[in-house]
């Protein structure tokens, strides 16, 4: 969980080539296919670029595109940040407009055309751990995030196991997060249970010698 | 159809740092030019150049081949040397005939692999240590990919099987102070020692390593082994006899290899060359890469790079450690991984040996774990 599995050995996965047929790419097939790979080309005939993402398998596929291609297709599909398989983009023509375009289809690693055998499998290693990086963290961040939403409802059942039970602050979170524990629910989910639960206390009304002051 | 007349290039160091693996290369490239030659189907011319160790002296001496337009060239031992050289290679497309035994995770269309890949040295190694009971490694080796690649696949082999490097340590090329890590391996009492170290920091380490545990009483050959994948016989002689004998060697050639085609190898060797050195696994994949060339070459008719490929690939030949075979896809060669004891006289006895020969695997698809196990066990917390 703390740090993403290295993937080095790629036998198995397919590449899924989104380049028209050249030389290049025919160097790019017959070394994917020594590193174990299969190769798939899925251009279209005569179509714009597109690609259906919900066809995709993280652990199983790997999408090479040619930068020099026009890409709106793909972009219109892609997810928001991150593709949900790694992308290796081929860079031809090197403009920023093309490099962009890739960096929003999400390639996480970049082959220089013409291509060259002995630079495919760097190439792949860094894509495939670097997608596979950005997921788990960009997984963390959502939990994280999930995680602050929660937070409001753990301050409330804090107070109010301070109110029911005389606990100060830190023994009234160390019950909620034992009980959470054996309910083997998350802190914020039991807290946010037990605020809904059970009807709010109302606040205790402020004295006049406060208000006044 | 006429005698055809090829010139080859022979690209190996008989001097510098690694000359004594150099000369056995250069022998064992030598003496199968003398057999083609005799045999008289296709003469051939060798041109030698000797880069004395020097990645610069490849390159001229790979150009300077080249340029006198040969197509064909053996050579090259580190991998720093062939790597130095293939750009050359690939721009002219011309084949680099490479024989020696390294760590993998290459492959070029302007490169035929004669030697071991990771899969024929490492991988038989480790497996033979673990069903021997070996669950706890010590690594050291010179500092650099031969080593680290070696000890990555150690690590990871180890860690599937449920064992673990105790150590590893890294000495700079040509370093002979081992007093530090013999201690370190001596606390660590590992069930063997994994050696990547080459040339005389390897020989130093030997005798260092059996001279320390015979002072505590300790008997290093059996209470802990050491294993290599580049152990070979000019080496042994090279460490002496008081600590030659009881080493792990992971190769796909032994001298002592007995069969009728290697004793006739070994007698025209030691004809051709009496001051030796002795063969060595790299000599013997000298001698293949220049007859697998040659037949080639008169299969092809042509000295044209994709011709002659495609002829190599469709040949066998009968080499002194057995039948051997060019993979088309990988230009590596289908070898037979064997594992060998060495021996007081500077031999090794062969102690396990492969059924038939095994095909190259240089990128180790189909014997490295997909995912990178982690030998560290799992932090757990108790929650009261």
């Amino acid at each position: 969980m703390t740090t993403p599995r290295l993937i080095q050995n790629f036998s198995g996965a397919q590449a899924l080539l989104i380049a028209p047929p050249s030389t290049a790419t025919d160097v790019l097939a017959g070394t994917l296919m020594k590193l174990g790979l299969t190769v798939a080309s899925v251009l279209p005939a005569g179509e714009a670029p597109w690609l259906d993402f919900e066809i995709l398998d993280p652990e199983h596929h790997i999408v090479i595109v040619d930068g020099d291609l026009p890409l709106p297709g793909l972009a219109a599909s892609a997810v928001p940040d991150l593709p949900p398989v790694p992308v290796v983009g081929l860079v031809g023509v090197e403009a920023p407009s093309r490099l962009k375009g890739l960096l929003q289809l999400g390639a996480t690693g970049l082959l220089r055309k013409p291509i060259h055998g002995a630079s495919v499998y760097a190439a792949l290693f860094l894509a495939v751990n670097e997608h596979n990086r950005r997921r788990l963290l960009e997984e963390r961040l959502a939990r994280h995030e999930e995680r602050r939403r929660g937070r409001r409802h753990v301050v409330k059942a804090i107070l109010r196991l301070m109110q029911e039970h005389g606990l100060d602050d830190d023994a009234a979170y160390e019950t909620l997060r034992r009980d959470a524990m054996r309910a083997r629910q998350p802190l914020e989910a039991y807290c946010e249970a037990l605020v809904r639960a059970r009807p709010s206390v109302a606040a205790p009304a402020l004295s006049p010698r406060l208000a006044r002051s | 159809m006429g005698l055809s007349h090829h010139r080859i290039g022979i690209l190996f160091s008989a001097d510098g740092p690694y000359g004594l693996v150099g000369r056995a290369m250069l022998n064992g490239a030598l003496l199968a030019v003398d057999e083609v030659n005799a045999r008289g189907d296709c003469v051939l011319e060798p041109v030698i150049r000797d880069p004395q160790g020097a990645l610069a002296g490849y390159v001229a001496g790979a150009e300077r081949l080249l340029d006198a337009g040969i197509r064909h060239v053996v050579g090259c031992y580190t991998s720093s040397s062939r790597k130095e050289i293939i750009p050359i290679f690939e721009k002219r497309d011309a084949l680099l005939w490479y024989p020696s035994h390294y760590e993998g995770f290459e492959t070029s269309a302007n490169v035929v692999y004669t030697g071991a890949a990771p899969n024929q040295h490492i991988v038989p190694l480790v497996r033979h240590l673990l069903a021997r009971g070996g669950r706890t490694a010590f690594c050291v080796g010179s500092n650099y990919i031969w080593a680290w690649e070696n000890n990555r696949i150690l690590r990871e082999t180890l860690a599937i099987a449920g064992g673990d490097v105790a150590g590893e340590r890294y000495l700079a090329v040509g370093e002979t102070a081992f007093d530090q890590v013999i201690a370190a391996i001596l606390a660590a009492k590992p069930d063997f020692v994994f050696n990547t170290l080459i040339g005389i920091s390897a020989y130093r380490f030997f005798r260092d390593f059996r001279s320390a545990c015979a002072a505590r009483g300790i008997d290093q050959a059996r209470t802990m082994p050491v294993a290599s994948c580049s152990l070979a016989e000019p080496e042994l002689e090279a460490i002496g006899p008081e600590a030659v004998d009881g080493h792990l060697s992971s190769s796909v050639y032994f001298t002592s290899i007995d069969t009728p085609r290697n004793r006739a190898f070994m007698a025209a060797y030691a004809a051709r060359f009496p001051e030796g050195p002795t063969p060595s696994a790299d000599a013997e994949s000298s001698y293949i890469a220049v007859h697998l060339l040659a037949r080639a070459l008169a299969r092809a008719g042509t000295e044209e790079a994709a011709t002659v490929r495609r002829a190599a690939c469709a040949d066998e030949f009968e080499a002194p450690q057995g039948p051997v075979r060019l993979d088309e896809t990988t230009l590596h060669a289908c070898l037979t991984p064997r594992i060998g004891l060495s021996t007081a006289a500077a031999r090794f006895t062969i102690v396990a040996q492969a059924e038939a020969p095994v095909a190259p695997d240089p990128y180790l698809v189909r014997s490295d774990p997909r995912v990178v196990p982690v030998s560290r066990r799992p932090h757990l917390k108790v929650v009261p």
